[in-house]
């Protein structure tokens, strides 16, 4: 192997590999991976003639005399999502859209920074050149007003034009960071060692551009928080846990980290976890990479692993661990209403288990973060809680 | 001003006052209905040279003068024309009865004077224009005005019955049609708002100054603005982006114009400072007094006018484009806790028409707040309506740049052709011309800030005229202060009732305009029996408002129900 064994004997990974198998084994009853729908990789080619159909309708609207318009799939709509178990929450096939007019007051100034941004992006892909969303914003700030604006604008064109942002040669920044046993090749021809070490790795920018993946890992862990994940570089995790990756979003991940946690998945089917504080945001952060997000549904299918089993920070564990209730912190209204929110999502239906984790969460209205597992002792984390929840298959 | 001039509007407003203090007790706020006849007759002078012996008769219809006293009427009158004489007849109500309305009346005034012509052609402009200030504010009074010079008749009519109006306190209501104050220009963008919207400044007590405290008024002076652009700023047009002129009415108690064109005006010497109850600064205006008023026109003659000199700061506006006028009236009123007496009224307006300027003068601070406020709220829809288009502009101009941009960049050559094709274009640059300017005409009808009291008159049934007229004059009180006022009123008026009503002028010179011309068609054949007024002439409705409507209609969802912003 090119990879020095520093981890557990073989049979630590036991029930893992079992856990692999099975998934494996469900993967071939499903029939392989769900075809994409949604979004797909596009040529430069298409994209450009997508964005002058666009461009045409809108000349033709004008030389009838008729003022044009863009019809926009509602991506932020409850009604146009829908749930499937093999692949999460994505777009219904016939959506809700609303139209975004260049004769109404309201939405004059949409319509024409729709256009401003579809004709940078023709440009960028004309010339094959990447920018990011703040790159966008920045071009002129006072004109489009704030990030979010462009955020949105750039997600409506790539649901309107039914290409991945990728496409559009609009590229987000990373946050995230993976270490652990991988290797690949960027596009450029930039190759990438993530190290078992104290450092780690930022994710790519252009994870559809990366290659030649290499990797042994039994697993991989998508860590919540930065300061866990920093934590266990320090305690040397993944050299004794070794082969395993490690990656985190910092939070709620940007979409690079989602598309590499997805094609990890993709490329080795080994199986994932998380590690998340036992709090509604944190689980929403885990729904998010199992299931995805409501803004990015029309591209679930590129986004999402359904395959996420959750490791931890459980709820029970609190009370099975005896964490000390005074490291324990209340709920606060937000957070109920988050919980609720939750709670009535429609993938929480097939989760007994998470549902079950979530109640007690309700009924004891209190929350933890995986900080307080260091009043049982400092390196807890990563010497007792998560080998032990690895060896004995302690994941839902 | 000429003795006919002044003795004709002297005496209307004598019986208006009298008319008003007659109704009062019986229907206190109501407003006065009736018709009044003013007719000259001017022959050649026998017994002098270039002069016209001029007969002016001013009759009623109705017994609304029951009660008026000759004598006391004259010594009134007089105190104002010295010398002046009149001959006061009263007909039987039998004789009255077999003549049609407009025949013999119950009451009937004569007086004779010598004019030279050209002073009479000046008297029968400034009493046109007296006539129509006061329809302004009277709607159901109607003016039948005929001159007849060596026998050639002219006859007009002044009425605004079926106009939509502002009720205002005191039985006056204003007349708030736009075409009264301002004829936009030859090819200016379709109006659809065809109203001006006042907003109405708060009540406030006119100071009398020391040596004037002895005259005896047991009452008091209030001030009501009210400030209103025409045309209506919520119907954007790209050449009403610009405050271009200011026109200010003066208004006395029951209804009637303080000042008489053409007169000597130390009345209005207080306006000869155009920021002394304004600040323009604020709007970056710059306001000098218009002097060129022209009494022959068939707009409503302001009192005082003003014209922007220069916006400062900004270059960029299009002087040559016809920009919006801000009207200001100043309605003073008599208010006492006693029934007001005609004597006192009449000594109200007297001291009105002689001490305005002083009047207001000691009343500096408190008629500049009202005023102000008034003012600042009539622009401030005006700024709005100038921000929006502005933002429309930006926002049009960054979506046809993007097209050009993928256009002219794109290596297809058949997406250019067929965009260029599309808007027949020769090649880009014509392409980009023709688009900017296609998106201009598409989005500047539909781009139309809603303005509602528009938007219900269309949809609204039509309604035959009596119910309009009953219509029009409901709902609004000197209580709204919003601009909106104008949306309460005349909600259920027809969607042609707009151009009823109009008042239909004939000049008095031969040439006419070929608007004047159409209406010159009515003029009757001067008879003394009858003289028939001509009827209102009807809304030509038409295609455009239909089309304009269907329009609202399908984007009326849009309007009534605010969405998400996309």
């Amino acid at each position: 192997m090119a990879f020095a064994p520093m981890g557990p004997e073989a049979s630590f990974f036991a029930v893992l590999d079992q856990h692999r198998a099975s998934l494996l084994a469900a993967l071939r009853r499903g029939g392989g991976e769900p075809t994409g729908g949604g979004t797909r990789l596009a040529s430069s080619s298409e994209v450009l003639a997508s964005i002058e159909s666009v461009i045409q309708g809108i000349i033709s609207s004008v030389a009838r005399n008729e003022a044009p318009a863009f019809t926009i799939e509602n991506r932020s709509s409850w009604e146009n999502i829908k749930f499937e178990d093999s692949v999460g929450l994505q777009m219904v096939s016939h959506c809700t859209t609303r139209k975004i007019k260049s004769d109404s007051p309201k939405s004059v100034k949409n319509f024409a920074l729709i256009l401003k941004i579809l004709s940078m992006i023709y440009k960028l892909v004309q010339s094959n050149t990447y920018a990011t969303k703040r790159d966008i914003y920045y071009t002129d700030s006072q004109l489009f007003g704030n990030q979010t604006v462009v955020d949105n604008i750039i997600n409506d064109i790539s649901c309107m034009l039914k290409v991945p942002r990728m496409s559009l040669h609009i590229l987000s920044t990373s946050k995230g960071l993976i270490a652990g046993n991988l290797r690949y090749m960027e596009e450029d021809g930039t190759r990438v060692h993530c190290t078992c070490g104290s450092t780690a790795v930022a994710v790519p920018s252009n994870i559809q551009g990366i290659r030649n993946l290499i990797t042994d890992a039994k697993f991989l862990l998508i860590v919540e928080k930065d300061a866990t994940f920093q934590r266990l570089l320090d305690d040397n995790f993944c050299n004794r846990m070794s082969p395993c990756i490690m990656v985190t979003g910092k939070g709620v991940p940007d979409l690079n980290t989602r598309l590499l946690v997805k094609k990890l998945w993709d490329t080795f089917h080994i199986p994932i976890f998380t590690l998340v504080d036992a709090d509604p945001h944190g689980i929403e952060i885990m729904c998010i990479y199992k299931y995805g997000s409501m803004a990015m549904s029309f591209e679930a299918h590129n986004l999402t692993v359904p395959a996420i089993r959750w490791l931890g920070l459980l709820p029970s564990d609190i009370k099975r661990l005896n964490i000390p209730r005074d490291t324990l912190i209340p709920l606060t209204k937000r957070d109920q209403m988050k919980l609720d929110s939750v709670l009535k999502r429609p993938y929480v239906t097939c989760q007994p288990f998470w549902r079950k984790e979530m109640e007690i969460m309700a009924d004891s209205k209190m929350k933890a973060e995986i900080q307080a597992l260091t009043f049982l002792s400092s390196d807890y984390l990563s010497r007792v809680y998560l080998p032990n929840k690895l060896k004995f298959g302690g994941w839902i | 001003m000429e003795r006919t001039a002044v003795a004709v509007c002297e005496i209307l407003k004598y019986l208006i006052i009298h008319w008003k203090c007659e109704t009062a007790g019986t229907s206190k706020g109501a407003l006065l209905e009736g018709q009044i006849v003013i007719s000259m007759e001017a022959l050649n002078s026998k017994h002098q040279a270039n002069t016209l012996h001029c007969v002016t008769t001013i009759a009623s219809a109705g017994s609304i003068y029951g009660g008026l006293v000759l004598k006391k009427f004259l010594k009134e009158i007089q105190s104002i024309l010295p010398g002046f004489s009149a001959k006061l007849n009263w007909t039987s109500e039998e004789a009255s009865c077999s003549q049609d309305i407009s025949g013999v009346t119950p009451f009937q005034m004569i007086f004779e004077v010598d004019e030279k012509p050209r002073t009479l052609m000046t008297d029968t402009l400034v009493i046109k224009n007296f006539l129509h200030k006061i329809v302004m504010v009277h709607p159901k009074i109607k003016f039948n005005f005929s001159v007849k010079v060596n026998g050639v008749l002219s006859m007009e009519i002044f009425g605004t019955k079926n106009e939509p109006t502002l009720n205002l306190s005191n039985g006056i209501a204003l007349v708030i049609s736009y075409q009264h104050y301002v004829r936009p220009k030859v090819g200016t963008a379709e109006l659809l708002c065809s109203r001006i919207h006042p907003v109405l400044g708060h009540p406030v007590m006119l100071f009398i100054p020391d040596d004037m405290a002895g005259m005896g008024l047991l009452g008091e002076l209030i001030l009501t603005p009210a400030a209103a652009l025409c045309p209506c700023p919520k119907i954007f047009s790209n050449q009403l982006n610009r405050i271009s002129s200011v026109s200010i009415f003066l208004y006395g108690p029951s209804g009637l114009p303080l000042i008489l064109p053409s007169q000597e005006q130390p009345t209005t010497t207080v306006f000869k400072d155009t920021s002394y109850f304004i600040d323009w600064k604020k709007y970056h205006l710059c306001m000098v007094p218009d002097l060129d008023l022209n009494l022959d026109r068939d707009l409503v003659l302001p009192d005082v006018s003003y014209q922007v000199e220069s916006s400062e700061g900004d270059q960029s506006q299009n002087m040559d484009s016809q920009g919006q006028t801000l009207l200001l009236f100043l309605f003073v009123d008599f208010h006492s806790g006693f029934p007001v007496q005609q004597t006192e009224l009449w000594r109200v307006h007297t001291l009105l028409t002689t001490h305005l300027s002083a009047i207001l003068t000691e009343s500096h601070n408190v008629v500049q707040d009202s005023v102000q406020v008034a003012v600042d709220q009539a622009l401030e829809q005006h700024h709005h309506a100038t921000k929006d288009h502005q933002k429309l502009q930006a926002s049009l101009s960054v979506a046809v740049n993007s097209i050009i941009s993928i256009v002219t960049g794109s290596t297809s050559s058949s997406f250019r052709k067929i965009c260029l094709q599309a808007l027949q274009a020769a090649d880009t640059r014509e392409f980009g011309t023709k688009l900017h300017k296609s998106f201009h005409e598409i989005t500047q009808h539909r781009f139309l800030p809603y303005c509602s009291c528009e938007m219900k008159q269309q949809l609204l049934p039509e309604k035959n005229a009596e119910q309009s007229t009953e219509d029009a004059h409901e709902d609004s009180s000197l209580e709204l202060l919003a601009g909106t006022s104008g949306q309460v009123e005349n909600k259920r008026l027809k969607r042609g009732s707009l151009r009823q009503g109009r008042k239909e002028t004939r000049a008095f010179h031969p040439a006419r305009s070929p608007r004047q011309s159409e209406a010159a068609a009515c003029r009757t054949k001067p008879t003394d029996a009858s003289l028939t007024p001509c009827g209102s002439r009807a809304s030509p409705g038409g295609g455009l408002e239909d089309s304009l409507w269907q329009q609202e209609v399908s984007n009326l969802s849009e309007w009534l129900s605010p969405g998400p912003e996309p």
